[in-house]
């Protein structure tokens, strides 16, 4: 259930890479029971950005605040309440699954009521694991290992969880299993959830809010429909008269349509496409690398 | 934060079990322990026959003790420094400096491993040593229950040398290299192959402030005749001195372990660890 609660803060959030500026005054806020989800080009600063609210690095400069803490000086309670799905790891591969779970859920037993639905078995079942809780991890596919990183972000049955593209490798059926957990951490605990991802059809169906990182900067903040409606022309038309081909591009396609119609009888082969979240992503990162060209297209 | 740390020790015990397990289970881990414990039992097979004249006692039974304190300093210190440095490459270390209490669970963790695989080793080696060498048990129950003692006490007092080398080198192939060469300059500098007394002044203090040279003079004052004695500094055992340095070493560990591990997932991030994993795959 999305709250007023704010989980996540930053304020002019930079960060410096020797002379490279990865994040150049972000500000970001996230509440209880919000997903969202950050999307942006490859080294745009999306796990820069998570590693800092996990206070794994330490920001150039601005305000950082997870819980109303600093997560550079978090304490142990204050960690129990946040997991942590990164991106990759490759330990722990002579370890059986169910014995790895086995052992972080002891870490986090004295911050959690007993609950039978949050087991380490009952966990396993729900990222489908069930059947190789006693295999090595190693020897698990490459989607299964990411399926057990997502069951060692849940373990501690967190307030807050941190994503860093947590579907890759997964099939279909797999990815909507797991879009159906999140949607239930986030609507039956108030999870707050904060994810990267280059999948858009995923974030458009999970993220109740998409933030578009680009050149250190956000591009774009809003629901998939709010970033499609400040593209201009979100839907596209086309249609023939004879042997001419035209398109148009609208924000009221509707009306567009109705006209077309009366004013020409001629017109065949009419098609509506309302533009995708991809449009849209494409568009503001074009806009926000170079606001000039975005201008003469418009 | 007492229900904290106890499931902190309660996770890092089964940490420690889990880990030993796993390398009782690789043949390249066995072989490493059991090549120790036999290739210082064949030493002791050709040794065993020569006597030192003044007390018709044979050279193997004095090279015990030493043989006992390398395996503890390669254990306990080479062993845990390159485990240290390979789990800070390959995510493990960064993994637990996430986890509540993590930085507590991952030394504990690795001490109980350490136990456990020289308790493994020193069966082996003691099983080997027992019937090689006649009289190497000449100080009967009580002297072995003291070497034991000093044992438990050294490997709490070499476990910090791991953590400190496993958290300076940030690859295992480093650990290999310069660690190899930092322990044999220990040994060396610690009065293991020959008394500290003949040695210049200044590797003398020096081996005085290490944990290597304590183990080694209270496992001779556990294990050897008291003729011995006389080829100590000062003709003691000094074992109050012992007890303190070794007692000091550990305290140092336990406080210094988790401090160490924090700084070091502090250095490493994420980003850093792929890349070091892509230099250290294109070097395979």
């Amino acid at each position: 259930m999305l709250t007023d609660e704010v989980v996540v803060r930053t304020r002019d959030l930079t960060m410096h890479y020797g002379s490279k500026v990865v994040l150049d005054g972000i500000d970001i806020e996230v509440h209880r029971g919000e997903v969202v989800a950050l999307l942006g080009p490859n080294g745009a600063g999306k796990t820069t950005t998570i590693e800092i609210l996990e206070g794994l690095r330490s920001p150039t400069s601005g305000l950082v605040e997870v819980f109303g803490i600093n997560p550079l000086h978090a304490s142990i309670e204050h960690r129990a309440r946040v997991g942590v799905v990164l991106q990759s790891w490759r330990d722990h591969g002579r370890w059986r699954v169910r014995e790895f779970l086995h052992h972080l859920s002891i870490l986090y037993a004295p911050f959690r009521a007993d609950d039978a639905t949050w087991s380490v078995d009952a966990l396993l079942e729900r990222v489908g694991l069930g059947d190789r809780a006693r295999s090595r991890i190693a020897s698990l596919s490459g989607g299964q290992r990411r399926r057990l990183d997502v069951a060692v972000g849940l373990i501690g049955q967190p307030d807050l969880l941190f994503l860093d593209e947590p579907t890759t490798g997964f099939d279909p059926h797999a990815r909507r299993e797991f879009h159906e957990l999140m949607h239930e951490l986030a609507d039956t605990r108030s999870t707050a959830i904060l994810l990267t991802t280059h999948d858009l059809a995923e974030a458009e169906r999970l993220a109740d809010r998409i933030l578009i990182l680009d050149g250190g900067h956000i591009a774009a903040n809003g629901s998939a429909d709010d970033l499609a409606r400040s593209v201009a022309g979100a839907t596209e038309v086309r249609w023939r008269v004879a042997d001419d081909r035209f398109v148009h591009s609208t924000d009221d396609a509707t009306t567009f349509v109705r006209d077309l119609l009366v004013g020409d009888p001629g017109v065949t082969d009419l098609e509506v496409r309302r533009s995708t979240l991809e449009d849209t992503y494409l568009t503001m990162v074009a806009r926000a690398a170079n606001p000039t060209f975005v201008e003469e297209t418009q | 934060m007492n229900r904290i740390s106890a499931s902190a020790l309660r996770a890092g015990a089964l940490r420690g079990a889990i880990e030993f397990r796993n390398s009782m289970q690789r043949p390249s881990d066995l072989s490493f322990y059991l090549l120790g414990a036999i290739s210082f039992g064949i030493a002791l097979w050709f040794l065993r026959d020569q006597e030192i004249p003044d007390l018709g006692i044979s050279v193997a039974v004095v090279v015990f003790p030493t043989a006992i304190a390398i395996i503890m300093l390669f254990v306990a210190t080479y062993g845990l420094a390159t485990l240290v440095s390979t789990e800070r490459e390959d995510g493990t270390v960064l993994r637990l400096s996430i986890l509540p209490a993590g930085t507590l669970t991952y030394p504990w963790g690795q001490t109980v491993r350490t136990l456990l695989e020289l308790a493994f080793t020193f069966a082996v080696f003691t099983v080997i040593a027992t019937v090689l060498v006649p009289n190497v048990w000449n100080q009967g129950w009580f002297g072995a229950l003291t070497a034991l003692g000093f044992l438990i006490l050294g490997v709490f007092a070499c476990l910090p040398l791991g953590f400190i080398l496993g958290s300076i080198f940030n690859n295992p192939r480093s650990v290999g290299g310069w660690g190899f060469l930092v322990l044999g300059a220990i040994v060396y500098a610690s009065g293991i192959i020959q008394p500290l007394t003949e040695l210049p002044v200044w590797i003398q203090i020096i081996g005085q402030v290490l944990p290597l040279y304590w183990l080694g003079l209270g496992l001779r004052s556990a294990l050897l005749p008291d003729g011995f004695v006389g080829a100590e500094f000062g003709e003691s055992w000094r074992t109050l001195e012992s007890l303190g340095v070794l007692g000091g070493w550990a305290i140092a560990g336990v406080i210094l372990a988790p401090l160490l591990l924090q700084r070091v997932s502090r250095r490493d991030s994420f980003a850093t660890l792929a890349q070091r994993r892509e230099r250290a795959l294109q070097r395979v």
